[in-house]
């Protein structure tokens, strides 16, 4: 939530009203707009396989809570598995290039160019390898959620302010303790931005994994009602993403933050990618 | 980056060939690290005899490109069509909200909160609701791909814009600046490289859009023919769109760091 308070930074000392505001006010416009489009699709007869209204996905929701959360399981722990690879991937080959100028200079680049491809067209050749299965989702969610993670760790790690290695250097402390107790504290900030893009990318990965391999998993319920032209499903499982993305990116927000108090370090810079 | 061969031996020549090798080493060892690995994919797949519907050598899939180069020339159009008329859509209406956001202290703490949901939910899962909705044609492909990449325009235009210097908009004001005016000549330019950095979020998310659009309802573009050819396990030809498709990527990546560079110089700044 760096954004916000970016965007609303000129008053950081808030009264109550103005805290009011900024929770109700988004919070109300979201309310509205649900109980327009419930009224809209009933005054204005849509057919349910167009739009069906807010209550008909409620009702999917609440009738079949067993078997969505059946398949809200396997993507939640492919969403984990993925982003904890793809989080100590990252930040493991962001040390590795940092600590070397030729493996910086020889691999950074690439690193760059594979940020701006397209990856996820790559899912299919991940099916000839690995098969149909969960496997195949979390690889293919791994894979591009490694990047971002990666590039912006490398910054981090770099960002250390000159002076305090000087002192540090000066100080006789070794490299070790250098990466220890400047470099990774530095780049704290700038790991935990990476996550947060990569944690969304995780998503991404795992949910196009499970359009085209369709074995179980909230996109293959995706594709399966849509096919089948139950979009209320569509609806009912896309709620339930929702809900673990902002999970997985509520609990990286708190890392952060207890981290950092840990640290004693900067406010948390707004990873805006 | 000439490299004037001096007299051997002498300290000071040895001294310039190191200076001009650290300075030409940035751009060399990226190549040199490619083609060693390309090499080395190409002997490991020879000697290991991998079977070519895993790993296709790098000399099949060139062999392939050749081939079917009119072909993926042909797919990579309407792929290209999509991305760049969704990458306008987003950016045409990313900046209009970003700037009925800012210039709306209400409308600005009604919406921005929920932008910023957005930005993090799966969007991505909307797809083939898009396809209901649109149809199996080049229209939900394009929605769908301008549905994705317009929260990055339009939360960092947004930032860009907020971002003025306050100083330089109150000199504005007691200059008598109209609002527009310190609009065009202040906020705008100001914003420009938080703009560019989200239209750059952007193309990559419409290329990434369409690509998905294709999977699921495509007959044609290039995302269509890397899963045909994936489900026929003829993955040469996966490799060669693949390498088509990330040609386009990086192409359109660059037309956008290009019009950055073109519209920051005409405002004078670099």
């Amino acid at each position: 939530m760096a954004l916000l308070d970016a965007i609303s930074g000129a008053d950081a000392a808030v009264p109550n009203g103005r805290i009011l505001r900024l929770v109700l006010l988004p919070l109300g416009f979201a309310a509205v707009m649900i109980a327009l489009w419930q009224i809209l699709c009933q005054t204005l007869q849509v057919r349910p396989i167009l739009l069906p209204p807010p209550s008909a996905v409620w009702t999917v929701l609440r009738d079949n809570y067993a078997i969505l959360l059946d398949q809200t399981l396997p993507t939640l722990s492919e969403s984990i598995l993925g982003f904890v690879v793809a989080s100590v991937l990252g930040v493991a080959i962001a040390v590795a290039l940092t600590s070397s100028r030729w493996l910086r200079e020889a691999l950074y680049p690439g690193i760059v160019m594979f940020q701006l491809i397209p990856k996820i067209a790559l899912a299919p050749l991940f099916i000839v390898w690995l098969g149909v299965g969960e496997t195949t989702s979390v690889v293919v969610a791994v894979f591009i959620a490694f990047f971002p993670i990666v590039v912006s760790t490398a910054t981090g790690l770099v960002s250390a302010k000159p002076e305090v290695l000087q002192l540090c250097k000066s100080l006789t402390a070794s490299e070790w303790q250098i990466f220890r107790m400047v470099r990774f504290p530095y780049a704290l900030p700038y790991i935990f931005a990476g996550m947060k893009v990569g944690v969304t990318m995780v998503m991404i990965g795992v949910v196009v994994g499970e359009f085209i391999t369709a074995q179980n998993g909230l996109g293959y319920i995706i594709m399966f009602a849509a096919g089948a032209g139950e979009t209320a499903t569509v609806l009912a499982a896309i709620v339930l993403l929702c809900v673990i993305g902002l999970g997985l990116y509520g609990v990286i927000g708190l890392a952060e933050l207890l981290v950092l108090r840990w640290f004693g370090g900067e406010a948390p810079i707004s990873g805006v990618i | 980056m000439s490299l004037e061969l001096p007299a051997a031996g002498s300290p000071r020549g040895v001294l310039a060939i190191g200076r001009s090798v650290r300075r030409v080493r940035p751009i060399i060892l990226p190549i040199v690290t490619l083609t060693a690995v390309l090499l080395l994919w190409q002997l490991a797949a020879v000697r290991l005899h991998i079977p070519s519907v895993l790993l296709p050598t790098p000399s099949d899939i060139a062999q392939e490109m050749w081939h079917a180069l009119p072909l993926l020339v042909d797919q990579a159009v309407p792929t290209a069509l999509d991305t760049l008329l969704a990458f306008a859509a987003a950016a045409v209406l990313g900046i209009g909200l970003a700037i009925v956001i800012t210039y709306s202290r209400p409308l600005r703490d009604t919406l921005y909160p929920n932008l910023v949901f957005f930005q993090l939910v799966p969007k991505v899962a909307l797809a083939p609701l898009f396809v209901i909705w649109l149809g199996y044609g080049s229209p939900a492909r394009v929605a769908f791909a301008a549905f994705i990449s317009f929260f990055p325009v339009v939360i960092s235009a947004a930032l860009g814009f907020a971002g003025t210097d306050p100083a330089v908009l109150r000199l504005c004001r007691s200059l008598t600046a109209s609002e527009w005016r310190s609009f065009l000549l202040v906020r705008f330019p100001f914003a420009l490289p938080a703009i560019f950095s989200g239209f750059k979020v952007a193309m990559t998310m419409a290329v990434v859009g369409v690509i998905i659009g294709e999977f699921i309802s495509s007959q044609a573009g290039l995302g269509h023919y890397i899963l045909r050819a994936g489900s026929r396990l003829e993955t040469a030809d996966v490799f060669a769109a693949l390498v088509a498709l990330s040609v386009l990527g990086v192409a359109l990546y660059g037309a956008v760091a290009l019009a950055e560079l073109g519209v920051r110089r005409a405002y004078g700044r670099r």
